[in-house]
């Protein structure tokens, strides 16, 4: 009070009110979030952006640069904006929004439409730039919160699944506002100076509103553009997001995302034992054939001996043929006989014939005609 | 046997012992103690995969600024 009892007056100059005024309004209102619709929505020369957010009764001028908006926006669009609250030097009051992200289902999936269309048509999605998880994995980057359900899911799954693996995990949010950057800074960190050969970002599941984060522009950009390949567990499988677009492989789950990650030691350990049990079988029927090998050695030499013994047989019967029919018994036997003694006459000689022997007289000689 | 190598040597090794019994240098005489060795190394292994720990580290990077 003045001494006169009248309020202390303030002068100012027009800045200084305006800077007083700022100040006080930063001081009350540091952080302030509004919902609302958006209407009047426009971008100055490609920098500057400008709409208002508005509810049945009143309107809020906004204002923000083009690059803090992570999300396509349009008039009619439900929204939450983040900022704080300020007088231009026009003597104008204006939120100066830090942050906005559609809110319900309607917003949302037009939000995620626009934005799906833009990207793909610069052919961020394509199947073309996907690259594969190195064979060899054994360093692995985590971009997840760890108290999420899905992170204790995917480390759970891991740990059951294969060992030997180096981890590095960085906390983050995985919903609101602040996440997408936190998550960008956790790409930007394993790209510059992680030393791992895939990226995983996970999030288990949640709503629509949840899960928006991972359809900001800034951090699709983020994942497509990684030096490392990321894989993205977000979510359910029903649950698409444009993280999961722009990722090099998109898993359905967190503990999906451990499922391609590695193999599965059991599956392993019975591959071993099948290659131990097949050795086995080699040996064996190696040995089955060696066996069959001399049987038929065997074989072959008896048919060998067979058809000697055959040939043989062949020769000898010709030749028994041969002296068969010399055979003087089979010569008598046709009729023929032998005369043994001095032929003269008055002589006795003797005759065999087949059946018999005869002594006969020879009464005379004459000579055949 | 063969502690210090990694596991994808012994995997290497024991696809080579496998190769070997379907290769034309199979020879039943060496083959009993080639199976003996490949077997060991195959229960290696499966103890190998049982006792492998993954390492998890939680960075200490404050990715929120």
């Amino acid at each position: 009070m003045s001494k006169a009892g009248l309020p202390q007056t303030l002068n100012f100059t027009p800045t200084e009110f305006l800077a007083v005024v700022n100040q006080t309004l930063e001081y009350a209102y540091s952080s302030v979030t509004i919902v609302g619709e958006v209407a009047s929505f426009k971008v100055n020369q490609g920098k500057w952006v400008f709409f208002d957010i508005k509810d049945e009764e009143s309107s809020v001028s906004c204002f923000m640069t083009l690059y803090q908006l992570r999300m396509p926006l349009e008039d009619g669009m439900k929204v939450v904006v983040r900022g704080v609250p300020k007088v231009t030097k026009w003597g104008k009051f204006s939120f100066t929004v830090t942050a906005v992200k559609p809110v319900g289902e309607g917003s949302l999936k037009k939000a995620y439409e626009l934005l799906k269309k833009k990207l793909a048509d610069e052919g961020l999605f394509d199947l073309t730039k996907k690259r594969k998880i190195p064979e060899d994995l054994t360093k692995i980057g985590v971009i997840s919160s760890t108290a999420a359900a899905g992170y204790a899911d995917f480390i759970k799954i891991l740990n059951a699944r294969w060992g030997g693996l180096k981890i590095q995990v960085a906390h983050t949010q995985v919903q609101g506002m602040d996440a997408p950057d936190q998550i960008i800074r956790a790409l930007k960190y394993f790209n510059e100076r992680g030393n791992v050969q895939a990226i995983v970002i996970l999030r288990g599941g949640g709503s629509a509103d949840d899960l928006a984060c991972f359809n900001d522009e800034i951090l699709v950009r983020e994942i497509a553009s990684s030096r490392i390949p990321v894989i993205t567990g977000i979510g359910h499988e029903v649950d698409e997001s444009l993280a999961d677009l722009a990722a090099d492989i998109r898993a359905s789950t967190p503990s999906n995302a451990a499922e391609i990650l590695t193999s599965d030691r059991e599956d392993v350990k019975r591959s071993v034992a099948r290659m131990a049990s097949d050795l086995f079988s080699v040996i064996t029927s190696k040995i089955d054939v060696l066996k069959k090998t001399n049987v038929d050695i065997i074989l072959q030499i008896s048919d060998v001996i067979k058809m000697k013994i055959i040939d043989i047989k062949g020769v000898l019967s010709e030749r028994i043929k041969v002296l068969d029919a010399l055979n003087p018994e089979r010569i008598l036997k046709q009729g023929y006989a032998v005369l043994n003694g001095k032929i003269s006459p008055g002589n006795v000689v003797k005759i065999t014939t087949y059946e018999r022997e005869i002594k006969a007289e020879i009464k005379e000689i004459y000579e055949r005609k | 046997m063969s502690e210090n190598k990694s596991l994808n040597q012994k995997f290497e090794e024991l696809e080579k012992a496998k190769e070997w019994f379907y290769s034309d240098e199979f020879e039943l005489d060496k083959a009993v103690e080639k199976y003996k060795s490949a077997i060991a190394l195959a229960k290696e292994l499966q103890k190998d995969l049982d006792d492998l720990k993954n390492e998890i580290e939680i960075l200490d990077e404050d990715f929120t600024k």
